[in-house]
């Protein structure tokens, strides 16, 4: 079996009785779930310890390391699993909801076992309404065998999950506006530090677990934390789901391991770029991240290195000035959430950017002044720019609003405006450069 | 059927109320929240469903709600206004929204959206004359890999699960041509 047949979450996606509990228990499902209610919460935290996963909704952040955060003492601990899904060009988490429920079920009981948790809650994006029904199906099945409820499985644990649907925001994606959201309020990030891992849902320590990161974990107690490391690369352990789309032959949702490159998921994995063209540039973890060009490719899609690299370039606010990360840090790029955007050579950047920035402009909470007017005018700015009425001094413009927004906001999306658009400009910047000077000039205008 | 103890007493809104199907959920919802904080977290699922029921969720909506959760007017105005799918405005029938967000752009979303403003006659959030279709476009669903996408919602009516992908020219015209008919053509949808 070659590594590209390892297959740890997607191996019954596209089998329609896969949703059913009776078909993914036969094919192993479940067994996990027992055997996390008899290993107690300190061996399942110490296997997913030694398993280095890391979490998939966009930062990557070292689960168990998260876990720990949680106060020894805490009467009350919330599982709230992140299934908001809606960074673009990102579609995973939909596939595990619509095609295998039950891993999803089966890792938050996992979960709930280490964290020792009575209630968790699956805040799920408003618009999958399809993803919705199957899950809550696979939810009535489980409660109905035992396997959710008082003493699931006949153990002295229980627990109660519960579906949350959104109502169209992206914003609900991060954490604490997902809380808020949860809560019944407007989805309205909080600061941060407390974390939610010691003051969350209603006020309670509370972990907030992407989909994909949870369905891992059967796979971790079946099999062992150390063989989920080995199947990774470096500090990253396991898999990944990795969702392609845009100019490639085959789109769609693959796991893969954290070694492939940008090249070799376009070629191998996604059949090339249509039509025989080339490829101009690679989002490699939802729009929020810095593009690849065509030169930045042969670096493995693993968290660390899309980071560190060096054959990827540092991120700048202008030519030659490196755009500060905060710690003395610069940055490339990140693998985010697995979401990736190719872009072939007829793709018009400038356009391609503004669009990106138009949709944090539009997702914008409005809490924080930088982030609310800074997004509105670079999207006021791109679009001049993308549709030939761009002014001499825009491309500036635009960088230093990007530079102004990063890193004086509350949550992460002002960042998640900024650091995209300064790399469509330290990458492509002869292209809106060249959009100025070729832009219409009204009549009379110099 | 035995009312929740937190129930209280329903401002009066002259021709609205909240359906026994809400009810209903309302009753099954409640106990899954902690002691005080139900009322408050079934906000959305409350409203959400209200709008199904009433087509948009106005300001008599929102009393009956607030009343219903005993929230304030003005949290669930705030809640309402908030979120995208909540309707501040009546629309169409029909209610087809195109995802234009960047895989799609990538693929003709704006080929396909240009198409629905020109052959509805709207512009973006534009409802058609004869008010049978409301155009709006939406921000990515989730399905980068199969678009460009579309989902349609029919006013007061139950949600339609499914999505519209891989649209062109010929695929779009399809469902618009079916939604003049009165029709939502779920054999188009997956
Ligand atoms: C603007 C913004 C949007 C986000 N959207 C999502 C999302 O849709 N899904 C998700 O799992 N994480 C999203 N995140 C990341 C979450 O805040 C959080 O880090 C994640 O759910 C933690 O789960 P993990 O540790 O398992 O990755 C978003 C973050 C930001 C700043
Ligand atoms: S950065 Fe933007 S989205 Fe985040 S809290 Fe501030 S205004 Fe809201
Ligand atoms: S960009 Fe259209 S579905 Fe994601």
């Amino acid at each position: 079996m070659g590594l590209f047949d390892v297959k740890i979450i997607s191996e019954h996606f596209d089998v329609p009785e896969a949703r059913t509990l009776e078909y993914f228990e036969r094919k192993g499902g479940y067994r996990s779930a027992r055997k996390a209610c008899g290993m107690g919460p300190e061996a399942i935290a110490a296997e997913v310890a030694a398993s280095n996963l890391r979490g998939r909704g966009g930062a990557g952040f070292p689960t168990a390391l998260k876990w720990s955060f949680v106060p020894k003492d805490a009467d009350t601990v919330y599982l709230v699993v992140n299934a908001d899904e809606s960074e673009p060009g990102t579609f995973k988490d939909r596939h595990i909801l619509y095609w295998n429920p039950h891993l999803l079920i089966e890792g938050m009981i996992v979960a709930a076992v280490a964290l020792k948790v009575r209630n968790a809650y699956i805040y799920i994006r408003g618009e999958m309404a399809r993803e919705n029904k199957v899950l809550q199906a696979a939810l009535d099945q489980a409660y109905a065998k035992g396997y959710l409820g008082e003493r699931i499985f006949g153990t002295s644990t229980s627990l109660d999950i519960t579906v949350y649907r959104g109502l169209g925001a992206y914003i609900c994606g991060e954490e604490t506006a997902l809380l808020s959201s949860l809560e019944g309020g407007r989805g309205w990030p909080r600061l941060k530090p407390p974390f939610p891992a010691v003051k969350g849902l209603w006020g309670k320590p509370t972990i907030v677990n992407n989909v994909e990161t949870l369905a891992n974990l059967p796979w971790i107690v079946e099999h062992g934390g150390k063989a989920f490391a080995d199947l990774g690369s470096g500090r990253s352990g396991g898999l990944r789901l990795v969702s392609v789309c845009g100019h490639v032959n085959k789109p769609g949702v693959f796991e893969l391991p954290l070694t492939v490159t940008g090249r070799e998921l376009i070629e191998d994995v996604c059949g090339g770029i249509k039509g025989g063209r080339k490829v101009k540039g690679v989002i490699p973890g939802g729009v929020s991240m810095p593009v690849l060009a065509p030169d930045e490719l042969d670096v493995p899609f693993e968290f660390d290195a899309l980071q560190k690299d060096e054959r990827i370039r540092e991120v700048e606010v202008r030519p030659g000035q490196k755009f500060d990360l905060g710690g003395n840090r610069t940055l490339r790029t990140m693998a985010g959430s697995g979401g990736v955007v190719v872009m072939d050579d007829t793709t018009d950047i400038t356009q391609a950017a503004w669009r990106i920035i138009h949709f944090f402009a539009e997702e914008s909470c409005g809490q924080c002044t930088p982030c609310r007017e800074g997004t509105g005018w670079l999207a006021q700015v791109a679009h001049r720019i993308a549709f030939d009425h761009g002014r001499a001094g825009d491309v500036d413009l635009l960088a230093s609003i990007a530079d102004g927004i990063a890193g004086n906001t509350i949550c992460a999306l002002g960042d998640a405006a900024a650091w995209p658009t300064l790399a469509f400009l330290t990458k492509y910047r002869d292209e809106f450069e060249a959009k100025v000077r070729n832009a219409h000039r009204p009549k009379g205008a110099a | 059927m035995a009312r929740h103890p937190s129930f209280r007493a329903r401002k009066a809104v002259p021709g609205k109320e909240l359906s026994t199907q809400i009810e209903a959920r309302i009753q099954q919802l409640w106990p899954r929240f902690p002691e005080g904080r139900a009322g408050q977290a079934l906000c959305l699922p409350v409203l959400y469903l209200a709008q199904e029921q009433h087509g948009h969720v106005d300001a008599e909506v929102v009393d009956l709600v607030a009343a219903r959760l005993g929230l304030t007017s003005a949290h669930v105005t705030g809640v309402a206004t908030f979120y995208f799918m909540l309707n501040k405005v009546r629309p169409g029938r029909y209610h087809l929204q195109v995802c234009t967000n960047i895989g799609c752009q990538l693929i003709g979303a704006y080929d396909v959206f240009e198409r629905c403003k020109k052959r509805l006659g709207v512009d973006n959030k534009g409802t058609s004359a004869d008010g049978n279709v409301t155009l709006t476009e939406v921000e990515c669903l989730a399905a980068c890999g199969y678009g460009p996408v579309a989902q349609i919602a029919e006013r007061e009516k139950p949600e339609i699960p499914l999505y519209f992908e891989n649209l062109d020219a010929t695929r779009i015209d399809a469902i618009l041509d079916a939604l003049a008919e009165g029709r939502v053509p779920t054999e188009l949808g997956s």
